[in-house]
């Protein structure tokens, strides 16, 4: 428990570095489960963690981010990338990792769940579930334990008499409690941090953050703070990683991006979760519309262009953009009988009858339809019951460098981007 | 209790509530003693952290909690349903600020101790609930179009003749039909001639109602929608449905229990907008029940802050939020994180919240909080006003005669 060695060494040291991490899911069907797809839950994710710092890794619901998260820790192995782990002073790539190196990876990356009634063995007592790790790695013997135990317990804001309980026995926060005693058994590095606080009341989750931050503090501790709160996210991390559908859409330090954010996506998640002590209560919190898209068929250019208020016709319209608001106009997708593509941009789209489709050659030039989807539209030819549709191919956009460390994935100058969300 | 011209501003209260819980180590006292009043058209925020009683509260409205386990202590929970306006006949005009309601001359309804029958009639009707998680709130089995018509055939099969021009006299199956009261046999009778016409007509009457409903929440393609299963929505256009399911009606008290918790915060803030919308609108009231500050601080008019089965502040949002007066409520404003905390530095209330079973006559915030004194030991705070419309229960402010009482500046120097 003493302050080890690595407290000495620079804090700008890389400690685990994320390079192009995916993380694809087959979806499988039919009776011999062919694989017709895949989930993009990460979709080439890289960024760096640093001895002793916070990064914070936000995003909604189906972002990838806990599986990102996962892959991070070890639990799962990426489809495609690395990641690298800095043991010794050299970056290994974590799967081809042997014995002794794994184990040692193992225990300087440690997780905590969100959800700790699930991750602690309900049969199990605590001194057996903070213990563990510490007879896995034989770290102590038989007769020590106990000490062992109570000292991390102590440090947790435990006690001897939790000793001999089961985790039914505790209250949320106290579980969420001796969830991070288990990750600090070992000592480790770095920990992944899997929402640990959103079960919780706001009361008990300033206790939990504030403990974090003396462990921090006093251990020289990395986290990834993994969570949809922008506020504890705020309080806690150094930097920030924004995702959205797979992808990173905004990085850099935490407070360069609450200044100003560069992503449309990040500013709409600010507006739509203003701080307590944020005096525009009259106004209307602006939210988003729609719903994230699947991720097995992830829209082209930016990803976030479908829901995006600030849209322009660079941004990747394609043929699923007129077939996902053909779905929201009443009586027209049942008219609709078939999609014929020949890429995602350029498709045939086949009505039953001549009216329905003439109703949609029509319809597609009215005001219901988004400015900018309109005018990507290169080609839009009608021929009897078929309408042939094409869209400017576009690139996917990449994450570019900003000024200040940042990096972000828009099209858009920040400067105009926050000029017209005011 | 209350004099006349008070007791008409309120669509309903509730007056020293108390709900216990019998478990294996004793009674529960899960809400122990709350009163408060709901005003016409106004939004109430019920906050507190969990376990304090704020959903047993918010349920107990609609007697929607199991007995036994459960035991009503006490109390009473007075609601004044409103009739449609006299003047314009649900219309909407002036006189009923374009609701086309008005409260009744009636005596107000003990929600308590009326029969199951009656409270079946206001549930749903007169009072309606979103509950937190819409996917568990929504029947798996039945498309949204059928589970929006059981509202309407529970509480408006009047309407639904009228709309399909049967006469009111109607009777038979097809009346059956109309109020969902199917007897044996009258499936065999509706699908043939003549009734199958009727039927028919029904039918289509409530499509009608139905996608007009679904339409107020601004779900695209209503029609469309109610043809789907819930589990083929997306957990927003869930609580849509569920806010569509509960509006059907027009009711006078929402009662909506953490309705965004389970969504994203940016799908959260366009069902915020939603409820507030529709709420302006129809000058529905709305009891709106959450653990979070800085929502309840957007949506709502009034706050009601829970402890431990007590309210231990009310006040107008403005008042709570500038001027916090309950060491409780002040800790639970500081433990949330801003722009401003230094990292590390949250204000943490510390312990937990005390187990309700069987509590001492003591303040129950006594034992967390920070400028306690012996007097918060050995008495029982009642909840006192402060300043017009703000109440509180502490002794920093109403202490009690000879005692030492506990003040801000002792503990802050």
């Amino acid at each position: 428990m003493n302050a080890s060695p690595k407290q000495e060494t620079a804090p700008s040291e890389v400690l685990l570095s994320i390079s192009d991490v995916q993380k694809y899911y087959p979806i499988r069907e039919g009776a011999l489960q062919r694989v017709a797809g895949h989930v993009r839950a990460v979709d080439g994710v890289s960024f760096d963690i640093r001895r002793g710092e916070t990064v914070g890794l936000v995003g909604e619901s189906g972002c990838g981010k806990t599986t990102l998260g996962r892959v991070v820790s070890g639990l799962t192995d990426a489809t495609g990338g690395a990641v690298h782990y800095n043991l010794d002073g050299t970056l290994s790539q974590i799967d081809h990792l042997q014995d002794r190196q794994a184990r040692q990876f193992r225990r300087n990356c440690q997780m905590v769940f969100q959800d700790s009634f699930a991750s602690l063995n309900p049969r199990h007592l605590v001194i057996d579930i903070v213990g563990r790790p510490l007879r896995v790695y034989k770290e102590v013997s038989s007769g020590d334990l106990v000490e062992r135990v109570v000292e991390l317990l102590e440090q947790v804001g435990l006690g001897r008499q939790h000793l001999y309980r089961y985790p039914h026995q505790f209250s949320g926060g106290q579980r969420q409690r001796i969830s991070i005693a288990r990750a600090l058994a070992l000592n480790p590095e770095i920990i992944v941090l899997d929402e640990p606080t959103s079960a919780l009341d706001v009361s008990v989750q300033a206790q939990i953050l504030n403990l974090l931050n003396d462990l921090q503090a006093e251990r020289n501790l990395a986290y990834l703070f993994v969570t949809h709160d922008l506020s504890v996210v705020r309080h806690m991390a150094d930097r920030l990683v924004v995702m959205y559908l797979g992808k990173v859409c905004e990085a850099g330090e935490t407070q360069s991006i609450f200044d100003a954010p560069h992503h449309p996506y990040t500013r709409a998640l600010m507006a739509a979760k203003p701080d307590l002590d944020d005096d525009r209560t009259g106004e209307q919190v602006k939210g988003l519309d729609g719903i994230v898209p699947d991720p097995a068929r992830p829209p082209q250019g930016c990803r976030f262009h479908t829901r995006c208020e600030m849209a322009t016709p660079v941004c990747g319209w394609e043929v699923d953009d007129v077939v996902r608001w053909l779905e929201d106009e009443p009586g027209m997708f049942e008219h609709l009988s078939g999609v014929e593509r020949q890429s995602e941009f350029n498709a045939e789209l086949a009505f039953d009858s001549e009216e329905a489709a003439a109703k949609l050659s029509m319809a597609i030039r009215s005001e219901s339809v988004p400015a900018a989807m309109k005018s990507a539209l290169k080609r839009l030819n009608l021929k009897g019951h078929k309408v042939d549709i094409e869209f400017e191919a576009v690139d996917e956009v990449q994450l570019t460098a900003r000024d200040g460390g940042r990096l972000a994935s828009c099209v858009l100058d920040p400067a105009h981007v926050a000029e017209k969300s005011q | 209790m209350l004099d006349a011209t008070q007791a008409s501003k309120n669509v309903a209260s509730v007056r020293d509530l108390k709900v216990h819980f019998q478990s294996k180590r004793g009674v529960v006292h899960a809400v122990d003693g709350v009163s408060f009043d709901i005003r016409d058209g106004e939004t109430l925020g019920l906050v507190g952290e969990t376990g304090c009683g704020k959903s047993v509260t918010g349920r107990s409205f609609l007697r929607l909690l199991p007995v036994p386990p459960g035991i009503l202590a006490g109390g009473v929970v007075s609601f004044r349903p409103h009739g449609p306006c006299a003047v314009c006949e649900g219309a909407g005009c002036a006189d009923c600020t374009n609701t086309g309601r008005r409260a009744s001359g009636d005596q107000p309804i003990d929600l308590l101790s009326i029969s199951s029958e009656n409270m079946r009639r206001i549930r749903g009707d007169r009072i309606a609930m979103i509950f937190q998680d819409p996917g568990k709130a929504l029947n798996p089995t039945l498309t949204i179009g059928a589970q929006m018509s059981e509202v309407f055939l529970q509480h408006r099969s009047a309407e639904l003749l009228e709309r399909a021009s049967l006469p009111p006299d109607t009777s038979g199956a097809v009346r059956r039909f109309a109020a969902q009261e199917p007897r044996f046999g009258d499936g065999l009778i509706l699908k043939f001639p003549p009734k199958r016409g009727q039927r028919a007509k029904l039918q289509v009457a409530l499509n009608q109602m139905v996608t007009e409903a679904l339409a107020e929440t601004q779900v695209p393609n209503p029609v469309k929608l109610m043809d789907r299963f819930p589990h083929e929505l997306s957990g927003g256009m869930r609580q849509r449905v569920m806010i569509a399911q509960a509006l059907a009606c027009n009711p006078d008290l929402l009662i909506a229990d953490e309705p965004t918790t389970a969504l994203d915060v940016t799908v959260e803030a366009r069902i915020l907008e939603l409820i507030r919308a529709l709420q302006q609108r129809r000058k529905t009231s709305v009891l709106y029940i959450s653990h979070d500050l800085s929502l309840v601080r957007r949506i709502c008019d009034r706050v009601a802050v829970m402890y431990a089965g007590r309210i231990v502040e009310i006040g107008t949002t403005e008042d709570v939020f500038a001027n916090p007066r309950h060491p409780y409520t002040r800790g639970l404003m500081a433990a949330v994180p801003t722009a401003g905390t230094a990292r590390g530095k949250l204000a943490a209330i510390r312990g937990t919240v005390p187990e309700l079973v069987d509590p001492p006559s003591a303040c129950r915030f006594a034992g967390r909080c920070p400028y306690e004194t012996a007097a918060c030991r050995r008495n029982d705070p009642s909840l006192l006003p402060v300043a017009g419309d703000h109440s509180v229960a502490c002794f920093i402010d109403h202490p009690t005669g000879s005692q030492v009482a506990p003040s801000f500046e002792r503990v802050t120097e």
